[in-house]
Parts: C-alpha cells; sequence; structure tokens
C-alpha cells in the first residue's frame, strides 16, 4: 500500500513487511503520515531507503522507532541517513509535559492547603510590613532617619496632581448621578428639596473620599507594585541594601507619605467636585439657584461629617501605599509575577478600604456621630 | 514547487569536505546601515556567511553585533542594505514567505528567552503546534528526543523555566531552536554567565549538532576560548562595518591594534595557548 504526501512530498510503499521509501523525509512532509507510519510499528521487517532525497531528524526519529519497535533493518541508507538515526536512537528519551501531579483529588486538598498556609504567611508577612512602615515612620519623624523628601515631592506629584483630571471628573459625574437619582425618589414625597441633604452630607462623609480612594488606589497603588517589583526583579532592591541604602526609606515611606498626605487632598477635591455636580443639576433640573444650595449645604453638613471624611482619608492613603509597596517586595522569579503582584494590590488595597470604611461607618455611628 | 538550491542538503556531505571558498553562501549582507538616533550603528556593513560553518562574530561593546543578528532575522527592519538569505532577499518576502524562512533558521537568546508560563517541554513544542498539527504523543517523541540531543535530562522536560539553571535554560533554549529542524542556528552569546566547565561543554554541544545535523552557525561571543574551541571563521565588527573575516590564524597576523589587543592580549594569549584562563565571575 501506498502513502504519499503532496506532489513533493515523502512516501513509502509498504509490501508485505518491507517499506520502500522515497521523497523528503523531513518534518514539514513526513510528519503528516506519522499516523499512518505508527500503524504499521512492528509489522516492519526491512526499510529500503535508496529513494530518500533528503532527511531531517524527524524522519531519522520515525524510522529509529520502526527500528527500535520491530526491529527492522534498513539498507541503503546514505551515510548523512545512518548518522542521524544514530543520533537520534542515542537520544531517545521520552519526556513527561507537565510536572506530576497525583491523583486529581489529593491535588486538590493539596492546592487547598497550600492556597491556605501562603495566605496566612502573606497575612504576617504584610503585618510585619506594616509595622516595620510604620516603624521607619515615628524613626522620621522623631528625626532619628532622614527623609528623602525630593522623592515625597515627586510621588506627591505623580500620586496627587496627575490625579486631579480624573478624579475630578468621576467625583463629578457621581454627584449628579447621585442628585438625579435621589430627586427622583424625592419627588414621590415633595421633598425634593432634601436632595441637598443627600448630596452634602453623604458626599463629604463617605462617597468623595472612598471613591476617590478607589481611584487613587487603582492608579497608584498598581503603579506603585509594578515598580517596586521590576526593581526587585532587576535586584535593584538587593544592590540598595548592601550599598546600606534602606528600601523602607528610599522606596517605601516617600510613597506612603505622599499618598497620605495627596489623600486629603484629593477626597475634599473630590467632594468638592461631587458637591458641585450635584449643584449644577439642582440649578438646572430642579431650578434650585445656586445661592440657595450652598445655604442649605451649610445647615445641613456637620462639621463632624467633614472631620469624619479628613480623618478616614489619609489612613485610606497609606493602606493604599503600603499594599501597593508590600506587594511589590513580593514579586520574586518572573514577568508574570510582576503581573500578578500588581492585581493583587489593585484588588487588596480595594477590599481594605471598603473593609476599614464598612468599619469607620460603625465605629464613628457608635460614637454618637449620626 | 522546487525549492531553491539553497534549501537542499543532499550533497550538503560534499559541501562540507571541500575548500570554504566553495561553499555556497547562506547569509549574505551587503551594504547594511544602521542607526539609532544620532548614533551610527552600521555603515556599509558587508559579510558572508558559507553553508555549514560555525561563524564566530567579534567586536567591542556597542558595535552592534546584536543589531546585525537582530537584522538578519527580521527582528529590525534596517535603513538600507541588502539582506539574503538562502538567496532571497528578506525585504521582498511576503508575510507567507517570511513566515516560511523562519521555519529554516532557530535562535537563541541570551537568557534563552524561553516562555515563563510553558514547562520545558511545551516550550519544545511551541514552534511545531504552530506551523504543524500533529498528534500530541508525536510532538512529545519529537520534543523528547530533542531535549535528549541538547544534553538536558528527561527530568527537565516537565519543569518551569524559573525552575532551572541558567546553563539548562540556554539548553532548553537550543531544544526550542532546534525543533524545527532548521538549517542556521543563531546563537547570541551562549556561553556568557555559565561556568568554564559548562560553557566548554556548550561549545562541544554545537560543535556535534553542527557535525551531526549538519548546521550554519552565526554566533555572537565574547569568549575566546569559544573562539578557538569550534568557530571556523571569525568576523571582527569595528568602527560599524566589519573589519576582517577569517581563521583565528589569519587575525592574528592581522594589523590593527583592537584586532591585536583582542586575539594578542592576556585572554587571547591564555586561549591561544590552549590554557583555560580564569573567568570572571558574575
Amino acid at each position: 500500500m501506498r502513502h504519499d504526501c503532496g506532489v513533493t512530498g515523502a512516501t513509502f510503499t509498504d509490501s508485505g513487511g518491507t517499506l520502500a521509501l522515497g521523497g523528503r523525509w523531513t518534518v514539514a512532509h513526513i510528519g503528516e503520515l506519522e499516523p499512518q507510519l505508527r500503524a504499521l510499528n512492528g509489522s516492519v521487517k526491512t526499510i529500503d531507503m535508496s529513494g530518500v532525497e533528503r532527511i531531517d531528524t524527524v524522519g531519522a526519529w520515525l524510522i529509529h522507532r520502526l527500528i527500535r519497535d520491530g526491529g527492522a533493518k534498513v539498507t541503503g541508507a546514505s551515510s548523512e541517513a545512518s548518522r542521524l538515526i544514530d543520533s537520534v536512537g542515542k537520544s531517545d528519551q521520552p519526556v513527561e509535559r507537565h510536572p506530576f501531579r497525583g491523583s486529581v483529588f489529593v491535588h486538590r486538598l493539596e492546592m487547598t492547603g497550600h492556597a491556605v498556609v501562603s495566605q496566612l504567611h502573606v497575612l504576617g508577612n504584610f503585618l510585619a510590613f506594616l509595622g516595620k512602615t510604620m516603624v521607619v515612620l515615628f524613626q522620621t519623624i522623631f528625626e532619628r532617619r532622614s527623609l528623602r523628601l525630593n522623592s515625597v515631592v515627586h510621588q506627591m506629584d505623580v500620586v496627587g496632581v496627575h490625579a486631579l483630571g480624573i478624579v475630578g471628573l468621576l467625583s463629578f459625574l457621581v454627584g449628579i448621578v447621585l442628585a438625579q437619582q435621589g430627586a427622583v425618589q424625592l419627588r414621590q414625597f415633595g421633598a425634593e428639596v432634601f436632595v441637598v441633604n443627600l448630596i452634602g452630607r453623604s458626599t463629604v462623609r463617605e462617597l468623595g473620599i472612598l471613591l476617590t480612594a478607589i481611584m487613587v488606589a487603582g492608579r497608584s497603588s498598581s503603579a506603585f507594585a509594578a515598580q517596586i517589583g521590576s526593581m526587585k526583579l532587576n535586584e535593584e532592591i538587593d544592590a540598595m541594601h548592601t550599598i546600606g541604602l534602606s528600601s523602607f526609606e528610599v522606596l517605601v515611606l516617600p510613597r506612603v507619605i505622599a499618598t497620605g498626605l495627596m489623600m486629603i487632598l484629593l477626597g475634599f477635591y473630590g467632594s468638592m467636585m461631587a458637591i458641585l455636580g450635584g449643584g449644577l443639576f439642582c440649578w438646572a433640573s430642579l431650578d434650585m439657584p445656586p445661592v440657595t444650595f450652598v445655604t442649605r449645604l451649610q445647615e445641613v453638613i456637620l462639621f463632624s461629617d467633614f472631620w469624619i471624611g479628613l480623618f478616614k482619608a489619609p489612613i485610606f492613603g497609606v493602606i493604599i501605599a503600603v499594599t501597593g509597596c508590600f506587594q511589590g517586595m513580593q514579586v520574586t522569579g518572573n514577568a508574570e509575577s510582576v503581573g500578578q503582584r500588581t492585581t493583587a494590590a489593585v484588588v487588596q488595597s480595594i477590599f481594605l478600604v471598603i473593609v476599614l470604611d464598612a468599619f469607620f461607618a460603625v465605629f464613628f455611628t457608635a460614637l454618637g456621630f449620626v | 514547487m522546487r525549492r531553491p538550491r539553497a534549501l537542499e542538503r543532499s550533497d550538503r556531505e560534499a559541501a562540507q569536505d571541500a575548500a570554504h571558498a566553495e561553499r555556497e553562501i547562506v547569509i549574505k549582507v551587503h551594504g547594511l546601515e544602521n542607526k539609532f538616533g544620532d548614533q551610527i550603528i552600521h555603515h556599509d556593513l558587508d559579510l558572508e556567511v558559507r553553508r555549514g560553518e560555525i561563524i564566530g562574530i567579534v567586536g567591542g561593546s556597542g558595535t552592534g553585533k546584536s543589531v546585525l543578528m537582530r537584522s538578519i532575522i527580521g527582528l529590525q527592519t534596517p535603513l538600507a542594505g541588502e539582506i539574503e538569505v538562502f538567496g532571497k532577499r528578506m525585504d521582498q518576502l511576503d508575510a507567507e514567505q517570511s513566515k516560511d524562512l523562519r521555519r529554516h533558521w532557530g535562535v537563541l537568546f541570551q537568557d534563552g528567552a524561553l516562555f515563563g508560563a510553558l514547562t520545558v517541554t511545551e516550550n519544545v513544542e511551541v514552534p511545531l503546534r504552530e506551523f504543524f498539527k500533529f498528534e500530541p504523543s508525536f510532538l512529545a517523541e519529537i520534543a523528547g528526543y530533542k531535549i535528549a540531543m541538547v544534553g538536558l535530562p528527561a527530568i527537565a522536560g516537565p519543569k518551569y523555566p524559573s525552575e532551572l539553571s541558567g546553563g539548562m535554560r540556554k539548553r532548553a533554549g537550543l531544544a526550542r531552536a532546534l525543533v524545527l529542524d532548521p538549517r542556521i542556528l543563531f546563537l547570541d552569546e551562549p556561553t556568557a554567565g555559565l561556568d568554564p566547565i559548562s560553557a566548554a561543554a556548550f561549545d562541544e554541544l554545537i560543535k556535534n549538532l553542527r557535525d551531526t545535523l549538519g548546521l550554519t552557525v552565526f554566533l555572537i561571543t565574547h569568549d575566546l576560548d569559544t573562539l578557538h574551541a569550534i568557530c571556523d571563521r571569525v568576523a571582527v565588527l569595528a568602527d560599524g562595518h566589519v573589519l576582517k573575516v577569517g581563521t583565528i590564524a589569519e587575525l592574528m597576523d592581522f594589523d590593527h591594534p583592537w584586532v591585536q589587543e583582542y586575539f594578542r592580549g592576556p585572554r587571547g594569549r591564555a586561549a591561544t595557548a590552549g590554557v583555560t584562563p580564569v573567568k570572571e565571575s558574575v
């Protein structure tokens, strides 16, 4: 039976235990005939290679397989072909594609245990990192360490000034949405004027700060993780330590201080932009003149709301920066790790911000700041 | 469709025995120009690589050795000049022809450039999967003997690149470069960062592969021992062009300060004497 592959391709003709080969026994030509050749394994006694025009290691491998499994004899091979068959024969070594994992159940169990243990490790390391950052922060405050002022100012520019546009736009739009949705609901009670209470209190105390924190977490926490992560891969952190620089002093603290400070300003700015959006909506859609809006605002916003908002902002900022830097420091191995850690930085910092916000909401209400 | 003669391999043995000058030319670079901003990397560079030889490319840092390799394999578009591989002008190929041509060369980058998300076996299978539709078991067989050919043990197959040493990563990268049975092998500093024993073993491996598979090897190196041990000819890059191509003996008699310093400096003398010089540990 004759098999061939294309016009210029490889052929083999099987006649009762003798296989006559022809054409180009190279990867591009003979590879397609591999299943048919596999079927002949063991039944071939003689291989006549005199018709082979060209051969590479893949062709040689297929012939080696016939020899190995069926004890076939080769005739008419060129010296080049013999050398190749000999060479692949010496390299006959089966390999696995994936690491051995055992049974699926045991593997799952192992993965679960591994995940739990590694999460506990991460938690412990994070607390240690947070503690170390606080120690360095207080040492800096009491002038036992120098503060990298240039670095702080640079980070303030990157974290704060560059975020003005997006944070402002986001807060402004959320302010409009809040006013519009609030107005629709309150209209049913004829209490549209309470839209001002809704906007004023919710933005200053909660939404303005929270939205800004989420935005900063998305922008800056990821940036910190990626920057520090690539420095870690490039052994720059190790180089710093050998020179005697502290990575906390040089990298972490400037980012933490800058983010903490800029969160206060950005949070305030975000709240103001949300109020501006809400105010414009009230003016345009509810015919409430700006003067009335501002007067009502002064009456409804408690000073405690304002202080609670501004109290939370720097804490969120510090948490965001510490999470970003911590994840950056956890990078090991390859570029994929940088990606994973950057994602983890964003997810964890947003998670922590929202958990803390919920905690503060309960806490301050319990204290009587309603 | 007949393939051009340059792609034929049947008369390779005869060619191997023949004198260098009679061998056909597989890579021809003529009048190559490369610039980065104001910095001229190559100016009017000519180079010919013959079939079946191991050609070493040397030159000081920043003389454009890697850029030359990247220009030939099409990772860098030169400003001017002609590059012919197997007699085909690289800039006149359409996408299909270009992909077809790429099958006939393998490239080993400095640190192996293995795909980090795949195991060694999967890495080696990538080119096969891209070009052909083979059964998974056949893919694994091919990957298996290629991995063995470059001297890696079977246990390296299911490992990820990050779990391997530098030398093993280079071998795995070489297995991937060789998997399509290329005619030309491009190596970018294959022995850099290896200990002397591994470096010598790698030299031996490349020489053996050239002899068994009939490869043409384009080798960028700083390693004088490699040059002495395996290169048939050496091309010296300086001032933006190829200063001289020849055997090491010819280059040692070539009157140029850099070439003299290179081959007759303390390390060059040690390598010539066959004494392994003390390598700097990285």
